[in-house]
């Protein structure tokens, strides 16, 4: 039971005044003092801690250790050492306090103490909330996906001359630039590299394995064939690991040069093996012809980095 | 008290203030916003998250202003950041400090984090706050890293590039998340597009609801205080939010201000070349502060196609799920750091790792020029 703010306090001999105040801990939440509001005397507020407190009699009336002439005693309330409540933010207060003179109480509309109805008219919300929303899921799903998936593009660039290859097994790097249409765009003209490799029959035998190899458009079908004794080998520029640009380096480790890319250091071979680093896969060889004046076309493929196989994303 | 004297001698301003407290409650909202008592008191170690405020504020403003000039397309991108650097009056500095504002953010929430995880400020009945604030740190994280590729030079162009393909690493929903991302089969004006509109929009909006939510899930929970000292000695220290905590907040946000400044005119932002598919002579490298996962990925130990789904999204996500299981784990209610030597060392080894990484990566450069 807890006293009421205005319930009397009692002595043993008399009583001595009511209670007009409490006062809270804001550390623990509970209240370590009621202000007892003197009866009689100066009409002093006197700050008593509830452990003086020797028994709740009921909401109206509590029974204080002390005599009245102990009571006396209690200091009086300084109120410019507190502050009320309501002006300062102590987190969790009024879950645990419950100091109101009674229960206050307000009418409850009769139109809100019929259950089921409240519950269908808050399931309606809930549904037409969802017919409005549900809907619009796939057009905007669709709308976002629009640029996601195109088809790919197997034309052939031309990308120099094979008589700028003096020596076999050296990486060589041929730069080129190629339109590409996007959506609203007007076409750019955006630069890419290809690295040729003047294979020897070692090199050719440890990228074909003496077959020749297949490229395949979306459908299946095959767009071009690489000879295994092809004398040149393309490799796409974009590094199998994370899709970096690699370099053709001599190292101390490698005089001979070795195929190096410089973000996550993955090293090839010219035959595009992985010799050493974190790259999945040996280089991706690209559909390549050179005609007979020595000019050099690649399809533009690109494959997913990271992935042991090889997946065509254009 | 006399009711018409006390209104005579009120001035105008006064009046408005009463006639709008009245129906707004203003004052109560400014007692109850300022007067919260911090349990021992104000201290320069609770600065962190005021000054993530304050950061984002700035960048909020910087980056409004550096939308009058910038286009989000690939054949203007380039151009119209090179004319903020070099033609606009004081164009330069708003970028660089916009730049730099990023790189004092992502310092700011490491050590946010740190404090709240040295103080066991996460721990019950704040297990909520800590889970907003991972959010929010995600949410930085994808500010850097969609605001990095706008200007569309090759150091933007590349970092995407790699940034995206190990997205796609992600089990299940890589493809469609990195397709998604890039608006196609590979980086181009689509990216550009979903980059910009992430950036400016997506993520502005996401970080505000979830500061008011983080900021929320505080007041609710009020301050956590010092892990040490009795209730009497925390009650005998302690003051409001206002004046004391908010004076050395001010005081923190100026120095991280001045500091911005400084390295926006001592290292003002310049470009590189405009952004192609060839690399040329330019070594692909993430902002500084990704450098530590991008020379993880470079061990050994993450190579092949399951080392680098280990590398690049399982360890990064299991330690993310960790620190999000953290509170729930980490269940004892001892707050004090000392007393809990399994978390001091976590903490001193994980911030040692990243350094070292960190510093390794920039090391590495020297032996790739």
């Amino acid at each position: 039971m807890q006293p009421k703010i205005t319930a009397k306090a009692r002595c043993a001999d008399r009583e001595v005044g009511r209670i007009s105040k409490v006062i809270v801990d804001p550390l623990s939440h509970e209240v370590s003092h009621v202000v007892v509001k003197e009866a009689n005397g100066q009409g002093y507020e006197r700050q008593v801690p509830v452990r003086e407190i020797q028994q709740v009699v009921n909401e109206e009336e509590i029974l204080l250790r002390c005599t009245a002439a102990d009571f006396q005693q209690f200091p009086v309330l300084k109120r410019d050492e507190y502050v009320t409540i309501k002006d300062v933010e102590i987190a969790h207060l009024e879950d645990r306090l419950h100091v109101e003179p009674g229960e206050v109480l307000v009418p409850f509309p009769k139109l809100e103490r019929d259950v089921p109805r409240r519950t269908f008219f808050a399931n309606m919300t809930q549904a037409i909330g969802a017919l409005i929303a549900l809907p619009l899921v796939y057009p905007v799903l669709k709308y976002l996906m629009k640029p996601m998936y195109r088809p790919f593009d197997n034309s052939w660039f031309s990308v120099g001359n094979v008589q700028k290859i003096k020596k076999e097994g050296i990486g060589y790097q041929f730069k080129f630039i190629r339109g590409l249409k996007e959506a609203f765009m007007p076409e750019q003209k955006i630069e890419k590299n290809v690295w040729v490799v003047k294979a020897t029959p070692e090199i050719q035998q440890a990228v074909y394995g003496g077959k020749d190899k297949k490229f395949y458009d979306e459908k299946g079908n095959v767009i071009w064939v690489n000879k295994a004794t092809a004398p040149y080998i393309g490799y796409s520029g974009k590094c199998p690991h994370l899709g970096c640009g690699y370099k053709w380096r001599r190292t101390k480790n490698f005089p001979d040069g070795v195929f190096l890319c410089p973000c996550h250091l993955s090293i090839y071979d010219a035959a595009g093996r992985v010799l050493d680093g974190p790259a999945p896969r040996p280089l991706d060889v690209l559909p390549m012809k050179v005609d007979a004046a020595g000019e050099i076309k690649v399809i533009d493929i690109e494959y997913k980095a990271g992935v042991k196989d090889q997946i065509r994303l254009l | 008290m006399n009711g018409k004297a006390d209104i005579a001698e009120k001035s105008l301003f006064e009046k408005v203030v009463d006639f709008v407290d009245e129906r707004v409650g203003l004052k109560t909202i400014q007692a109850k916003m300022l007067n919260e008592p911090v349990p021992g008191g104000s201290r320069w170690a609770y600065v962190f998250g005021s000054c993530l405020l304050f950061i984002f504020i700035m960048q909020a403003i910087t980056g409004i202003l550096l939308m009058f000039y910038y286009v989000p397309s690939t054949d203007h991108a380039y151009a119209s950041t090179q004319y903020i650097i070099h033609e606009v009056d004081y164009g330069w500095f708003l970028l660089s400090y916009h730049f730099w504002g990023s790189s004092a953010m992502v310092v700011m929430v490491y050590a946010h984090m740190s404090q709240v995880f040295l103080w066991g400020a996460y721990k019950k009945p704040r297990e909520l706050i800590w889970l907003v604030g991972l959010a929010l740190f995600g949410l930085v994280m994808a500010f850097g890293f969609t605001g990095y590729l706008l200007p569309w030079d090759q150091r933007a162009y590349w970092a995407t590039v790699v940034g995206v393909e190990i997205m796609d690493k992600t089990p299940l929903i890589g493809d469609f998340l990195s397709r998604f991302l890039k608006g196609g089969p590979t980086p181009g004006q689509m990216t550009l597009s979903r980059f910009f509109v992430i950036h400016v929009m997506i993520l502005p909006a996401a970080l505000m609801g979830l500061a008011g939510l983080h900021l929320f899930l505080f007041r609710k929970a009020g301050p956590a205080g010092p892990f040490r000292g009795t209730p009497e000695e925390l009650k005998a220290k302690t003051d409001y939010f206002f004046p004391r905590q908010v004076w050395k907040d001010i005081v923190a946000m100026a120095t991280v201000f001045l500091i911005v400044c400084t390295l926006a005119f001592i290292e003002p932002v310049t470009l590189l070349e405009e952004a192609t598919p060839d690399p040329g002579d330019y070594h692909p490298e993430p902002e500084w502060y990704f450098l530590f996962l991008f020379q993880m990925l470079r061990l050994k130990v993450f190579s092949g196609e399951f080392g680098q789904f280990l590398g690049a999204v399982a360890i990064p996500g299991a330690f993310l799920a960790f620190l999000a299981a953290l509170p729930f784990i980490d269940r004892s209610p001892e707050r004090n750091i000392f007393k809990r030597p399994v978390a001091l060392i976590g903490w001193i080894v994980v911030m040692t790792g990243i350094l070292v990484f960190t510093v390794s990566a920039i090391i590495n450069r020297e032996f790739l020029e």
